[in-house]
């Protein structure tokens, strides 16, 4: 059964809709910048691609009165969401039917609100508005609650995967016939707890990450959300069509909690089975979205994956030079843009990348008016879970 | 689904099997830890030291079955909370050193799919792992992955959860009155009635397959909604049943998750009012307490019942001599509710 994908919607540091993300993406703009919201003695250290907007203007794009209990990870959750849901035309009842399955993903949740967890887990407080809001589940009872989802819900947490195995989730629900339509993704923003996570780890750049290049020295943490409404062929009638997820693959690297293989067996196994789900050969993929953090570690590993896979290395790029790696939302986000460069047969420039470990034409400029048919999304994560997904044109 | 082999750390002494042979340990206390095993022969020293109570019980279940069935074709686990007192301690560090210079062993165990990825470190095995998340229903979307993966290749998965206690989740339940007050006898946790419940943690884990043999119990369905509406559960229960082409006769036994929380207490009794006859009601949480992954310990013990074990789970009812199908509803306070039909494989 084909499984299309039939609105989405993302806010990320490029902006806050899909329009806004693709303008900046389409003029190389970056949204890696000092944090101006984000409260962190790191701020003066590290760049970070920080959604350009308020916790009240967050509210106010969801018309929403400002309210204390919902973290920006839950709000940047529900914009997106929204935003979907509204592209791909779904009606209250389609939402609320249980055939709709909502599958998120979440790494830091409401851990976000790092200080008011801190009072409320050590017994400092009576009680902040956000005791609801914390665990890694707690964002998607907000989705829940605003949208009135009644049908299968899950979240997911495979670290910086989690929302390419958010899709994958989705695309199994309805290819078994369970549900007839899924809406995946994936939600994360800025946390003290991440921060202070990945630079004890000492992976985090100083600079504008710069992916591929044989001069990164590390990533930059960003934020945001991208959500998917992927339909069933037996419900979406005569909508619009935007892709098909046709392929997906999920391995685990079983090497290290926070590096991937020198061989890249994780890498390589999940490219594998994506390829085989899709019943595709190496050489009809088109491009391929990197996982591409910038860290010594990761882009080493990718590459050397790559080549093990494809005989001539495919086009591809890493829009974490755009935005920052999203976590959790990244498989998402970047599942988003990829569905743009087949829409608008575009593809765009990997930023920052000087010296690159293996050239690529991507790393110089877009390249516009090509025919992208099949396009794969890499998503790894700490904990070694490697994802893969397989993307076409209608 | 069948499940053929299980492993289970909890308040009881489920892991040496001694459970079954005596009457539940009792607990007076605001909660209940689980008994760990001594792991040395499960896990390497070097690991062991680094890991938290929950990831220690996930391995320990965990790697038991992997022993025995090493090439699984999947690894999937559902927690609500993963390493929680890492995640505290890593939370108290941030704040207490100002954003210093941390040591990134909390935050690397914290993360929940520390659990998944050292089963697959521990085993190298590559297979198919992943994490769910999904609060008082992360294992049951544990089990759903599993179905799903299933129907497109080949078992057997190792599929289970863990949850641990904590003094984050412990004050913060507190906070959201889901704590009761006072020491409470566990024995007696189902008939209480007063606000909250006695928090409890474990680790389950299972060896699922679509092949019968050897098999120690058949998963038939289940299914899960999040409402606060009793009119939409019931609804939604009775078409689990019809689905299930299933009447209330055929069933032995009726596990409910009574957790003696007066606030959320009544769906279980309107659930007992509509549905069934109480001498068919089987109780678990006053053998572990509540947490969010507490089905995966119903699951354990439906699973021992209908294989012939048996134990006196609640005080009004003789034990049953044996038991072929065992339907179990639990809700995670009042909202999260989960129905799962358990039968003898035939």
């Amino acid at each position: 059964m084909d499984v299309f994908v039939t609105g989405f919607g993302v806010i990320s540091a490029l902006g806050c809709g899909v329009d806004e993300n693709f303008n900046e993406l389409k003029e190389n703009q970056t949204g890696i910048s000092k944090a101006i919201f984000f409260e962190s003695s790191f701020v003066d250290v590290f760049p970070f691609g920080e959604v350009k907007k308020s916790t009240e203007e967050l509210h106010q794009i969801l018309d929403l009165t400002l309210n204390s209990s919902l973290t920006r990870t839950d709000l940047f959750a529900l914009i997106a969401t929204q935003e979907a849901i509204k592209m791909a035309n779904l009606s209250r009842e389609e939402v609320s039917s249980f055939e709709t399955a909502l599958i998120t993903s979440s790494t830091v949740g409401g851990m976000v609100e790092t200080d008011f967890l801190y009072e409320d887990s050590n017994l400092l407080s009576t009680g902040s508005p956000f005791l609801f809001s914390y665990g890694s589940g707690a964002h998607t009872q907000k989705l829940i609650e605003h949208f009135k989802f009644q049908g299968y819900t899950d979240t997911i947490n495979t670290a910086c995967s989690s929302s390419a195995n958010a899709i994958m989730m989705g695309v199994k629900l309805i290819r078994s016939g369970k549900v007839k339509r899924a809406i995946v993704g994936g939600t994360d923003s800025l946390s003290k707890f991440t921060i202070n996570g990945f630079n004890s780890l000492q992976i985090l750049s100083k600079k504008n990450c710069s992916p591929f290049s044989s001069e990164r020295d590390g990533l930059n943490l960003g934020e945001g959300a991208g959500y998917l409404v992927l339909e069933s062929s037996e419900v979406v009638k005569d909508k619009k069509l935007y892709a098909k997820i046709i392929g997906y693959g999920n391995s685990n690297d079983a090497f290290h909690p926070t590096a991937l293989s020198d061989d890249a067996k994780g890498v390589i196994d999940a490219m594998k089975k994506a390829l085989i789900s899709a019943k595709i050969k190496e050489d009809d993929i088109d491009f391929i979205n990197m996982h591409g953090t910038a860290t010594e570690n990761n882009d080493r590993t990718e590459i050397i994956g790559i080549k093990e896979i494809f005989k001539k290395i495919p086009l591809f790029n890493s829009t974490k030079s755009y935005t920052g790696h999203t976590l959790a939302a990244a498989g998402s986000i970047e599942a988003i843009y990829s569905i743009l460069s087949i829409q608008n047969n575009l593809l765009f420039k990997s930023l920052n990348s000087h010296n690159p470990i293996v050239y690529n034409p991507l790393f110089d400029s877009n390249i516009k008016n090509i025919d992208v048919k099949i396009i794969m999304s890499n998503s790894f994560g700490f904990g070694g879970n490697c994802s893969s997904l397989i993307i076409s044109k209608i | 689904m069948y499940i053929k082999a299980l492993s289970c750390i909890s308040p009881q002494h489920t892991f040496d099997g001694d459970f079954f042979k005596f009457e539940p340990i009792d607990y007076f206390s605001k909660q209940v830890e689980a008994i760990e095993p001594n792991y040395n022969e499960l896990i390497p020293k070097g690991l062991l030291r680094r890991m938290g109570k929950g990831v220690r019980m996930g391995i320990g279940t965990g790697i038991t079955l992997l022993k025995e069935y090493p090439n699984v074709e999947g690894i999937i686990i559902g927690t609500a909370n993963g390493g929680l007192e890492d995640c505290v301690k890593f939370l108290n560090q941030i704040v207490e050193y100002k954003e210093g210079t941390l040591t990134p062993t909390n935050f690397v165990q914290s993360t929940p799919n520390a659990v998944a990825a050292n089963l697959a470190l521990m085993t190298n095995n590559i297979c198919y792992n992943s994490t769910h998340v999904n609060t008082g229903l992360a294992f049951e979307s544990a089990l759903m992955d599993a179905f799903l993966t299933l129907e497109e290749q080949a078992g057997p998965l190792l599929v289970g959860s863990l949850e641990e206690i904590s003094s984050y989740n412990i004050n913060i339940d507190t906070l959201k009155g889901w704590v009761k007050s006072d020491d409470e006898t566990l024995s007696l946790l189902t008939k209480s009635n007063t606000k909250g419940s006695v928090p409890g943690e474990g680790a389950c884990m299972f060896i699922i397959d679509k092949s019968k043999e050897n098999a120690q119990s058949f998963i038939r369905d289940f299914s899960q909604i999040t409402t606060k509406d009793e009119n939409v559960l019931f609804d939604f229960f009775d078409r689990f049943l019809k689905n299930n082409n299933l009447s209330l006769e055929e069933v032995d036994g009726f596990m409910l998750g009574l957790n003696g929380d007066s606030n959320c207490n009544y769906f279980y009794d309107l659930f007992i009012n509509r549905y069934i006859q109480k001498e068919t009601i089987l109780t678990f949480k006053n053998c572990v307490g509540e947490y969010p992954t507490s089905m995966s310990f119903a699951v354990w013990l439906s699973t021992e019942l209908i294989n012939g074990n048996n134990i006196k789970l609640v005080e009004y009812q003789a034990p049953k001599a044996k038991y072929q199908r065992i339907l179990i509803y639990n809700h995670y306070f009042g909202l999260q509710h989960s129905f799962m039909i358990i039968e003898k494989p035939i």
